[in-house]
């Protein structure tokens, strides 16, 4: 695979308004690469519920917004960052979560389900960093 | 595909081109070397554009490609204006543009690569022979030099043609395949039917459930019957793609009613541990039909015949 | 925040359309408007338009399920309307399924279904 990035976007995640800020930028960028409605909701969503992790745990962290192209395939690629209190119990959050209010929930394993690609590090006390994939489609 | 489009999907801009040129070592100072041979080309042109056609007429794979006279003539017209455009000395867009032109027209009468670009030998050949007849050595040498980077670097347009055009045809096949693969139709007010014929991979089952959701949104439908007596193998990931489907019916404020379903299927979906309850389902799509029109507040009734509502006559 | 979310009241049926993306402040006041209204004077159906919404994450999610849940304690029935077809889609495949709330295409829809839904 040899992919090539056509533009990259940082933007911070540092206030409520910064998750609707990126929120809006991945769907903009969805829909100008030509993302049909099922594929740019699913991106937005995942994008949304990680933003929102950022958030609600760490306050404070960035994300990076790629446009990217792998010969014909064109797609959105986003990494999640922050220093945070990490995930305990990763595998647990990823299959399906705990339900109660303030934590992870079905976000986490539910944003995994609609991107292509899902990568996450977590070091408990150190930080998170979620990167998400997902081409354009047929 | 028209020239134009090509230029927009190979993406030839003008750092591609240069990208292209610099590859080709072609060099402004071979593109002046060109244009000063152009009375020598012009000399040429129509013995060396008739041997060209020669080779391709007398081997039987590319003959069949020129078979009448008028066909001939028309090729060798154009290709007569692309052997001189060797000799512009220029190698820009509006080159490109004609390049692409050239290419366009021999892949629409379907003459394959492997026979178009070996033809192009024969040009290098032609050439070789005839800058070495008439030129010193050495400038005979620069002069061959200059063609073959600028005609490699038409060949490689050529290839992209080729390749652009092929991909177009299979995107077309896949647009049909998909609309075939959901056929979503209204069979009543409100009612639609989606018989799912064929395998159901990831990617279809993900475009079924899009396109189902779609047509419910678009017909205000209430309910749709779904099929699956075609569907040769119903494994987990499709059970679940359909019982995934019926849950997003409902949120859209519909109904699923699946049909065809097999005890082997029966057991799968089961095995899937998810919650059935509210699924409608039955053996056969008749049944599914009658269930359908019963929940929009319908039934089928038979025709009371003339006789028996004593009509006279 | 409050009254961002304007709550209409048809007869004995509750109705909201929700315009704005719900950020915590908002989502909380949404749901104390609609109590509060419920409190003041019962309603049988809360009916909460959502065909404005091209995203529902799972923390709308939840907020609109909560308030059905919400209402259902104070005796009124909740129908989500309007929901668009990709989120439908979105929301199913993350897992969520939004069990427990009922759905229909529209007002129009979501009123009759409210008829047909047993009191109580």
């Amino acid at each position: 695979m040899s992919i090539v990035v056509r533009s990259r976007r940082e933007m911070p995640i540092e206030t409520e308004d910064d998750v609707l800020v990126v929120r809006r930028a991945v769907r903009d960028l969805a829909v100008e690469r030509g993302f049909d409605a099922f594929a740019s909701a699913a991106l937005t969503t995942a994008a949304s519920e990680l933003t929102r992790n950022v958030w609600v745990h760490a306050r404070r962290g960035t994300a990076v917004l790629e446009d990217i192209a792998d010969g014909d395939r064109v797609g959105v690629r986003i990494a999640f960052r922050d220093q945070g209190p990490g995930i305990p119990d990763l595998d647990r959050a990823l299959a399906g979560g705990f339900s109660t209010a303030r934590s992870m929930g079905l976000g986490l394993s539910g944003s995994r389900r609609l991107v292509d690609q899902f990568q996450i590090e977590t070091v408990v006390g150190e930080g998170t960093k979620v990167e998400i994939l997902k081409w354009k489609g047929l | 595909m028209t020239y134009r489009r090509y230029m927009a999907t190979l993406k030839i801009d003008d750092a591609e081109l240069r990208s292209r040129r610099a590859f080709c070592e072609l060099t402004d100072e071979d593109l002046a070397l060109l244009r000063s041979l152009r009375p020598f080309a012009e000399k040429h042109t129509s013995e060396f554009v008739d041997k060209f056609y020669e080779l391709l007429l007398s081997h039987e794979h590319t003959r069949k490609f020129f078979p009448d006279a008028g066909t001939i003539a028309r090729v060798k017209k154009t290709q007569r204006e692309y052997f001189l455009g060797l000799f512009d000395g220029r190698c820009d867009m509006n080159y490109v543009e004609d390049r692409l032109r050239v290419g366009t027209t021999h892949e629409r009468i379907g003459l394959a690569p492997t026979w178009y670009l070996g033809a192009y030998r024969k040009y290098l050949d032609l050439l070789h022979t005839g800058l070495f007849a008439e030129l010193p050595v050495k400038e005979a040498s620069a002069a061959f030099s200059a063609l073959e980077r600028i005609v490699f670097f038409d060949v490689t347009l050529a290839i992209d043609t080729y390749i652009a055009a092929n991909r177009e045809t299979i995107g077309r096949h896949q647009a049909a395949l998909r609309e075939l693969s959901t056929p979503v139709i209204r069979v009543h007010d409100r009612i639609l039917l989606l018989p799912l014929v064929g395998a159901i991979d990831s990617v279809r089952a993900q475009q079924i459930m899009d396109t189902v959701l779609l047509r419910i949104a678009e017909e205000k439908a209430k309910c749709i019957i779904i099929d699956i007596a075609g569907v040769p193998v119903v494994d987990t990931k499709v059970a679940d793609s359909l019982v995934k489907t019926t849950a997003a019916v409902r949120l859209l404020g519909a109904q699923t009613i699946l049909t065809g379903i097999s005890a082997q299927v029966a057991r799968t979906i089961v095995q899937l541990g998810v919650d059935i309850s509210t699924m409608h389902t039955l053996a056969r799509l008749q049944e599914g039909i009658e269930l359908a029109l019963d929940l929009v507040g319908k039934k089928i009734e038979e025709k009371r015949s003339a006789s028996a509502r004593g009509d006279a006559g | 925040m409050t009254g961002v979310i304007p709550i209409l009241r048809m007869g004995d049926v509750l109705l909201t359309t929700v315009h704005v993306e719900l950020r915590d402040a908002v989502a909380e006041a949404f749901q104390s408007d609609v109590l509060l209204a419920l409190e003041k004077r019962r309603a049988r159906g809360l009916i909460i338009d959502i065909s404005g919404l091209d995203m529902v994450d799972t923390y709308v999610a939840r907020i609109l399920a909560e308030t059905g849940r919400m209402a259902m304690l104070m005796g009124t029935k909740t129908v989500l309307v309007g929901m668009r077809p990709e989120i439908a889609a979105t929301l199913v495949r993350m897992g969520y399924e939004m069990r427990g709330v009922h759905t229909a295409l529209d007002l129009d829809e979501g009123l009759e279904l409210l008829q047909k839904l047993p009191a109580g």
